[in-house]
Formats: structure tokens, C-alpha cells, sequence
């Protein structure tokens, strides 16, 4: 599959002040990252809080200047442009915000919210628009008279789905979902997975998948980037990533996270507390540290179990340790590739 | 749920046969519905259920915080030998410990979080101002805050998201309450944090002998915590038991259709037909008929009662779950 959206060496910068007397440098929020998403997959992203996963969506999106390095779409070049054209040229990159309904606003109904969209590219005959929003809304599984409710009267599920209508209208080729079940209950976040499968099939569509609900990513990602401190540490198909992580910080975000342990057919009487990796497992110690203090080195070695002096002196480069598998640890070797626990069934 | 290993010993908490209602502009909101549960002293209870099904409501009954002009035409909530919707949970008061949902919502970003915590010390644990700083610091070395002594003096801010969770906890404690009951404590905290406050509270009640009431709708995390299990649907319990039990062979249709939307046990990613029905128009019969790929016209009549299963399990639901048609869950 050919490359639609790519990145390499990306730096994207915040918060950097030139004034006449003074300089304030500012943070890399992301920090020389290759990304090579191909046409038609869904493409996770996964990190804690501040990994630069939000940061590293609106450099793509042209909506934050990048610093330094190249940003691919359909084989040109768009970086380094001013902020209007960054954003004119990537029209074919769209945004799904976190939390649709927050993105919508309360005084107007749903359909004109949708209508602005069109608007605002070039799409002013209102008859032209009214069908395109009922074609639409069809689309996501809703009945076309939504267009006339305001968005207090939509359900959580129901204001997803409006949000991806929101951009579905404007026929966009990469579509950028952040967290897009944060917040979900369970049963509807199912049946929205199951849209956004819909969609991309029917739409031709690529996702890049912001997410840091691993059970999710690993359900519907086809590959998957590891992000930490601005840079990505691990990349691989969602099979080798979640079956055999190779960095250390992977290995402890995956055990980390709590299991739906696998239905056991017999009896049923486990203890609770050894079904999740979490009891087992120690956590990783100490809070991400902060984009303004980068340790030197390894960004990771000061909550690394494996971490020996090499680590803190010299930056890992990404390695290949697989086809479509890579990632940056100098001891990714002695990481041996021990059966995590997501893929076994606890004793 | 009765059925404990020691009956001689009346669980620390119960909660029997609770309803409770709420007059709005829409009509009578019927939030809770003859809910029973039991917390035995000593153990983890896990109340799990989707947005709307009284989660938040149970817990406010339980904490005597529920919402002016909330009315309880029937049950009880039994802490201690007592019935605290009687006295208003004067009873309860300091005995009932509170880990919120959100740690950034619940400190006040203008006041010392040391000071926040010794208020609520003031106001109903003994000893003096001198003791209550004593005891905090050592609360706040035990939820492993680092730099107990200094904590003290710290605005909200200066702490990260995982450690306002422990400043919270330690103000859960802070009373020395022999019930802790936590809101989803975990939902606004990165999975490695998560981890360690789940590890946290494993280990706080354990050394502490303490009973912990945990609502989620994160069936990991409830793996990973609780040792009984009570599913809401509804504001009614749909069904009850050891959680390993409830997790491995749900017999609720509910039950299982959930399990099997989660992304670690679907086969398909299918999701529940329908949507849960507001407060205001609850359905009559069994609350999850008009979902239910099982229904029959018995379940529009008149609600089924949580029958007892065996291993101290309970269902409310007169049919086996593992009938379900494969192809509803394919």
C-alpha cells in the first residue's frame, strides 16, 4: 500500500517566545518523529497524558507550525508552509475531536452545524448541502431529521456520530480520531468501532487512531506507534506490538493496563487479583516527567528496569528488530520477547 | 448476595431493597428500583453498570447526599447495625470515607490541600489540631506521596493527576472510616497511574481491613479489584456474585451481551440494540425487555426477582443467558 500521510524527523515546538530582548526557548512537544501511515489502514497512536500524541495530530493537521522536518501527504511535501496555505493544502486531512459535543454549538441545530462545514469549503447551494447532510447522516446511522435537533438533545453515541458526519461531508482521505470512545459506555462504544470500520470501507478512508485505551487499539489498529516524551519508541503491526513488545516502557504500558480476563470454561472460582496483570507486574515507577526537565540519554531511562549507564548518556536510534517493527532501546535484545500476559491465559 | 460466609456477622453495609425517586419536569424519575447489595466487612465490592443506570444515585443514598426533593418510598441502607437514611447518616458520619471521580474537580485550587483534608478532620475525627497533622503526614507517607512533611503545605496544583488521587485517598482515610466508597477513582488517569492506585488501594484495605465499595464501568479494573461483583441496569440490579464468577458465565442477558461488546472479549464488535431508557420512562416488567433478544410477553408484566444461583450468585432474569442465540453475539 502506498504511503497517504508521513512524517520524518518532525519537531514541533511550543510555547517559544523571540521578543526583542528576550528569548524563551519553548518545549518540544514532539521531537523528530517518522511516521508512515499507509492508504486505506488504521493507524494507532498510543502514550500517556502529554506524550505529545495531540501535538503531533495538529502538526499534521497544519494547525501547529512544525519547527523542523518534513510532513508527506499523497507524496508531496506540505511542511514548512505559512499557517493559511499549511492548512489549504492538507484539506484532505480531517479532525474528529475528542468530545463532539463540546465541538458543537449548543445554539444552533445540528444541521446547520454541518452546513457551516460545507460552506466554508466552497459548497453553497443550500439544496446541494441539504442533500449531502441527509446522504450523510445516513451514513453514520442516523435518521436525516436529526439535522433539525440542537445537541443537548443528542446522546453521547449520537454526538459521535454527528461529529464524524461533521467531516465525512467535507469527503476527506485521512481522518484523525482523537480518543474517539473516551468516555463511551461500553455498548455504544462498540457500535461505534463498528461505524468507523463501516466507513473506512465504504469512504476509502485511513485513521490515524488517538487513543490510550489499549484494548481498543488493539481491536481495531492495523499498526501502531508508541509514543513517550515527543518521541515514538515503538512501532510495529498491532499483532507484534501487543504480542511481543520489545520496548520497556511498551512492556510496562501494556501490563498496566487492566484486562477483561479470557472466560475460563471451568469452575470460575480464580482469585480476582491474579487475573489482571496489574497485581504481578511491578508498576512503573514515578510520574511521566515533564517536556520542560528531558532526561538526557534515553528520554525513558530514569523508570526503566533495564536502564544501565549507556542508556543515560547516549540517545537510542529506532532499530529494526522485525519486518515492520522497530524501535528505539539499546537493550531491546535482552528484552526478550517473553509471552506478555495479553496473550496467555493467567495459570 | 445473603449468603456470606459468616451469616452470624451482618455485612458492614446493606443496602435493602432500596428505591428511591425524583419529581421532575418530565414526570417521575424512577432512578433506583428495589436494589440490594451487601458489603461483608473486610471485602471489595464492585458496582458496575453504563451511564443512567443510578450508579451515582446509589452512592449518594449510601453517603446520605442524595439530591433535595429525592424521595425513598421504600428500603434501607443499613451501615453498621444502623439505619442511616433515618438519621440522615449522622451516624455514618467520618465512618464513610469518599474517593471522588475526578482529582482535578475536587480540591480547591485556592486553599492549602494539607488544610482541605485537616478541615474535615476538625470537623469529625478527635485529637487536636497538632494530632491531625501527625496523622496526616503519616497518611500521606502511606499512600506514598513523596515528601509527606512538605505535602502539607502544597497547593492543588503543585501535584500531578495521580498523586490529588492519593491526596484524596489520604483524605478518604483521614477519619479513620471503616467503609471507603470510590467513584470510578481511576477513569481520569493514565493506565500506569491506574495501576498504581489500584495497587494502592489493594493494598490500603488489606492493611487496614478495610470494606471498599468501588463503582466503575471498567471491567478490568473490577477484575483487578473487587471481590463481588453487582451489575446495575436501569437503576434495577440485573445481576450479583463473585466476580470471577459473574466475569467467566454472566447468566443475564445484559450481562453478557456487555461482556461481549468489551474489546478484550468480542468476537465481533456488535454492541446492544436499543439505547437505556431515561428515568422518566422506564419500561414496566423486567427494565431490559425492550433489549432483549430473549424476551418473552411474561417480561413486559411484572419485574423478575434476583433469584438466588449457586456460589452465592443472583440473577434477575428467569432465564439462562447461555441460551442466547450465538448469532446475537456473532
Amino acid at each position: 500500500m502506498p504511503e497517504i500521510l508521513g512524517a520524518s524527523g518532525l519537531v514541533v515546538e511550543l510555547g517559544a517566545r523571540r521578543g526583542l530582548l528576550r528569548h524563551q526557548a519553548g518545549v518540544r512537544a514532539v521531537d523528530g518523529v517518522d511516521l508512515s501511515v499507509q492508504a486505506g489502514e488504521t493507524f494507532g497512536i498510543v502514550g500517556e497524558s502529554g506524550c505529545g500524541k495531540t501535538t503531533l495530530a495538529r502538526a499534521l493537521l497544519g494547525l501547529q507550525r512544525e519547527a523542523d522536518g518534513e510532513i508527506r501527504l499523497e507524496g508531496r511535501i506540505v511542511s514548512g508552509r505559512e499557517p493559511a496555505t499549511a492548512r489549504r493544502e492538507r484539506a484532505a486531512v480531517h479532525y474528529v475531536h475528542q468530545d463532539p459535543g463540546a465541538a458543537l454549538d449548543p445554539w444552533w441545530r445540528v444541521g446547520a452545524a454541518l452546513a457551516e462545514g460545507l460552506t466554508i469549503h466552497g459548497v453553497r447551494d443550500p439544496a446541494e448541502q441539504r442533500a449531502r447532510i441527509s446522504e450523510t447522516l445516513a451514513a453514520v446511522g442516523l435518521d436525516p431529521a436529526f439535522a433539525e435537533r440542537y445537541p443537548h438533545e443528542l446522546s453521547g453515541g449520537q454526538q459521535r456520530r454527528i461529529g464524524l458526519a461533521r467531516i465525512l461531508l467535507l469527503r476527506p482521505k485521512v481522518v484523525i480520531l482523537d480518543e474517539p470512545t473516551a468516555g463511551l459506555d461500553l455498548s455504544v462504544q462498540a457500535a461505534v468501532l463498528r461505524l468507523l470500520r463501516e466507513l473506512r470501507g465504504r469512504f476509502g478512508l485511513t485513521y490515524l487512531f488517538i487513543s490510550h485505551d489499549l484494548s481498543v487499539v488493539r481491536r481495531v489498529c492495523d499498526r501502531v506507534a508508541v509514543m513517550y516524551l515527543g518521541r515514538v519508541v515503538e512501532e510495529g503491526t498491532a499483532r507484534d506490538l501487543f504480542e511481543a513488545p520489545r520496548h520497556p516502557y511498551t512492556r510496562a504500558l501494556l501490563a498496566a493496563a487492566p484486562r477483561l480476563p479470557p472466560p475460563a470454561r471451568a469452575g470460575g472460582q480464580g482469585d480476582p487479583l491474579q487475573t489482571s496483570g496489574a497485581a504481578d507486574i511491578p508498576s512503573l515507577p514515578g510520574d511521566p516527567p515533564s517536556l520542560r526537565a528531558i532526561p538526557a540519554g534515553c528520554r525513558f531511562h530514569p523508570r526503566c528496569a533495564l536502564a544501565e549507564p549507556r542508556c543515560a548518556a547516549q540517545d537510542p536510534a529506532a532499530e529494526v528488530v522485525g519486518p515492520e517493527h522497530s524501535v528505539a532501546c539499546h537493550r531491546w535484545r535482552e528484552a526478550a520477547p517473553v509471552p506478555s500476559q495479553h496473550s496467555t491465559e493467567p495459570a | 448476595m445473603h449468603a456470606t460466609p459468616a451469616p452470624a456477622r451482618a455485612p458492614l453495609l446493606s443496602v435493602e431493597n432500596l428505591s428511591v425517586q425524583i419529581r421532575t419536569d418530565g414526570g417521575l424519575a424512577r432512578i433506583l428500583d428495589d436494589v440490594t447489595l451487601a458489603v461483608p466487612r473486610g471485602t471489595t465490592l464492585g458496582v458496575v453498570g453504563e451511564s443512567g443506570c443510578g450508579k451515582s444515585t446509589l452512592l449518594r443514598a449510601i453517603l446520605g447526599i442524595l439530591p433535595r426533593g429525592a424521595m425513598v418510598p421504600k428500603g434501607a441502607v443499613i451501615f453498621d447495625n444502623t439505619d442511616i437514611l433515618e438519621d440522615g447518616a449522622k451516624s455514618a458520619r467520618g465512618r464513610i470515607g469518599f474517593v471522588p471521580q475526578d482529582p482535578y474537580l475536587s480540591l480547591n485550587p485556592v486553599f492549602r490541600a494539607g488544610d482541605q483534608i485537616l478541615e474535615i478532620m476538625r470537623r469529625h475525627a478527635p485529637g487536636t489540631r497538632r494530632d491531625h497533622k501527625a496523622k496526616l503526614i503519616e497518611l500521606f507517607r502511606a499512600v506514598q506521596l513523596p515528601e509527606p512533611e512538605a505535602a502539607l503545605a502544597k497547593y492543588p496544583h503543585q501535584f500531578s493527576g495521580g498523586q490529588r488521587q492519593r491526596l484524596l485517598i489520604a483524605a478518604a482515610l483521614a477519619c479513620d472510616p471503616a467503609l471507603v466508597v470510590a467513584d470510578e477513582p481511576t477513569t481520569a488517569l493514565d493506565v500506569t497511574t491506574q495501576q498504581e492506585i489500584l495497587a494502592l488501594l489493594r493494598q490500603l484495605t488489606a492493611e487496614r481491613g478495610l470494606s471498599l465499595l468501588f463503582v466503575t464501568h471498567d471491567f478490568g479494573v473490577l477484575a483487578a479489584l473487587c471481590d463481588q461483583v453487582v451489575v446495575l441496569y436501569a437503576g434495577r440490579v440485573a445481576e450479583a456474585g463473585p466476580t470471577r464468577a459473574v466475569l467467566d458465565a454472566p447468566r443475564h442477558p445484559y450481562t453478557r451481551l456487555l461482556l461481549a461488546c468489551h474489546p478484550d472479549r468480542a468476537e465481533d464488535l456488535v454492541g446492544i440494540p436499543g439505547t437505556v431508557p431515561a428515568a422518566t420512562a422506564q419500561p414496566e416488567g423486567c427494565r431490559f425487555h425492550p433489549r432483549c433478544p430473549l424476551a418473552r410477553p411474561a417480561c413486559h408484566a411484572a419485574p423478575p426477582p434476583v433469584l438466588p444461583l449457586a456460589g452465592g450468585r443472583g440473577v434477575a432474569c428467569p432465564y439462562n443467558a447461555e441460551e442466547l442465540p450465538e448469532m446475537v453475539l456473532a
